[in-house]
């Protein structure tokens, strides 16, 4: 994950990106409320509701493709989800519930994934902030945010240097393997943390948590 | 396992929101007098580990396929953090998976954090402390109460989504919600949950011997890392939480019997009863699941695939304990050979 972001299409400057923060969440959260609330014999509203998240899609400029193999990895859970509801009744009922959990559940998909590609996270922190979230929680997941990128990076190379060293070997050897991986990492981001701790405290941290204004923030 | 939009009805979606809303409220609220100390930099940093560490892949046989499963972490970050700060990095988990991978819904976030955090961290911790205490508070304990509550933190929050999926379909007048029979749901869910259990304390135990093994202070009852953590869930509080832990999982498997249980969501007549039934023994899904019958021949009683779904998850208990067993004997041989360094 060196050098990149992973809403990968969260910064570029379209009509969507520009609009504030707030806006992007609310519209965002009604999108989903009104797929979730409005019955599914009105289809016509799902299409209307369907067209308004391509469109801002299209605006955005999120490729097709992008949004094809995000969809595409989505479908099959979500489908084994609701499959499971026909399954259970002997396959005698459950069918039109499965059909409007996989419609819904796509369409909120779609929906936040628009969400994700218009909005970086640092702007959702700033957003939280101005909801009034409490400061604690948006330190922990701006420090969260941070640090996903060296746990992350930290991980590539265990990973690599478990490739090299194993080429074979059966499924209880590979848990093992998988299993110490992620002791290892956790045993290393704790004594990070710690580490991060003493810098924090060596600089003055008081248990205060402050934010710079938003204006900084943003850019 | 992420419950995606859709699924639950937006009444429920707002009960579950405003309870996952209180919990991680309360966990800020107990937490207050240590966020001086290394609360946030632990929190957080767990929190990106967990993440991280849900993408480790665990290879799963299933039909040749390449299926594979992963960490779900809720009793892991109990285990470290303690219920409060594991509840809030679980949640922060959940909040960076949706807002920034759009995995799990926005409006079903509540239920997720309800399902995997609260119950993960602070029902997990619950069931490690109690069998921690009455094991000696010993690795020996700390592994064996991780081991059980991962398995029944994961049969918990399955039984937890029936209730909320049961909800939403009260609230949806359409004639198919009506014909569901809940208690079928359950059991479906409670048989792909043990296994998915099974994998959750394996992977969870694994990891806290190996822990144990190399930084012991991380895991085990310290006295003063862990004291107001441990204080905190004293008394009538915890016996609660484990009550309800092991309830939630023990209905999961009563459940396939109490097919009364559903009959107040729709008044079914007699007779559609029985076509019902007849038809279920002639298409039942668990079939592949099912312990075999060992007396008679040709179709299956419907008792039997009733007890079989049970005793399937009695294996799982079993197969349970033995990973607990296996993984202190491999924890003793390695502490005796290396030494707890």
């Amino acid at each position: 994950m060196t050098g990149g972001y992973w809403d990968r299409f969260g910064r570029s400057r379209s009509l969507c990106h520009r609009l504030p923060p707030a806006l992007k969440l609310l519209l965002t959260v009604a999108v989903v409320t009104a797929g979730l609330c409005v019955p599914v014999r009105f289809w016509p509203v799902h299409g209307v509701l369907a067209a308004a998240v391509f469109a801002g899609h299209t605006l955005a400029r999120i490729p097709m493709s992008y949004l094809a193999r995000r969809v595409g990895l989505f479908l099959p859970v979500v489908a084994m989800l609701s499959l499971s509801v026909p399954i259970s009744q002997g396959f005698a009922a459950g069918w039109t519930i499965m059909a409007a959990i996989l419609f819904r559940s796509s369409l909120s998909f779609l929906s936040v994934l628009w969400l994700v590609n218009v909005m970086p996270f640092e702007q959702l922190l700033v957003t939280l902030r101005r909801f009034r979230a409490p400061a604690v929680f948006v330190a922990m997941l701006a420090f969260m945010y941070r640090y996903s990128f060296v746990v992350w990076d930290e991980l590539d190379k265990m990973r690599t240097a478990r490739r090299a060293r194993s080429c074979c070997g059966g499924m209880r050897f590979r848990w093992r393997q998988s299993i110490q991986l992620i002791g290892m990492l956790l045993v290393r981001a704790m004594g990070r943390a710690e580490r991060v701790h003493g810098a924090m405290c060596s600089r003055g941290w008081d248990g205060q948590v402050r934010f710079l204004p938003d204006s900084r923030e943003c850019e | 396992m992420h419950i995606p939009d859709g699924v639950l009805s937006p009444q429920v979606s707002l009960a579950t929101g405003a309870l996952a809303l209180g919990a991680v409220g309360y966990s800020l609220y107990r937490l207050r007098d240590r966020i001086a100390e290394r609360t946030i930099p632990m929190t957080g940093m767990m929190a990106a580990l967990i993440f991280a560490g849900q993408m480790v892949n665990f290879p799963v046989p299933f039909l040749g396929a390449p299926v594979s499963g992963h960490l779900i972490g809720g009793v892991l970050a109990a285990a470290v953090l303690g219920p409060w700060a594991g509840c809030l990095a679980i949640a922060l988990v959940l909040v960076v998976q949706c807002l920034l991978f759009a995995d799990g819904g926005i409006l079903a976030l509540g239920a997720n954090v309800l399902n995997m955090g609260v119950v993960g961290a602070w029902g997990g911790f619950a069931v490690l402390d109690v069998l921690r205490r009455s094991l000696g508070g010993g690795f020996r304990g700390t592994l064996a109460g991780v081991v059980a509550a991962s398995w029944l933190c994961v049969m918990a929050a399955s039984a937890l989504f029936c209730l909320e999926f049961w909800l939403t379909l009260r609230f949806d007048p359409s004639p198919d919600a009506a014909k569901i029979n809940m208690s079928n749901v359950l059991a479906l869910m409670a048989v792909f949950h043990s296994v998915i259990g099974i994998g959750e304390a394996i992977i969870t135990g694994g990891v806290v011997s190996f822990v144990i093994a190399h930084r012991p202070d991380l895991v085990t009852v310290d006295a003063e890392a862990n004291g107001p953590a441990r204080r905190s869930v004293a008394g009538a509080g915890r016996f609660i939480a484990v009550g309800l832990i092991a309830a939630t999982a023990v209905a999961a498997f009563v459940a396939p019997f109490a097919s009364q249980w559903d009959d107040g969501l729709v008044a079914v007549s007699e007779q559609e009863f029985k076509a019902r039934a007849s038809q279920e023994s002639q298409t039942f899904v668990f079939a592949d699941y099912e312990v075999p019958q060992p007396f008679g021949d040709g179709a299956p009683s419907p008792l039997w695939q009733r007890v079989s779904v049970s005793l399937a998850g009695v294996t799982g208990v079993f197969v349970v304990m033995l990973a607990a067993w296996l993984f202190d004997r491999g924890l003793r041989r390695r502490l005796k050979a290396g030494g707890a360094t």
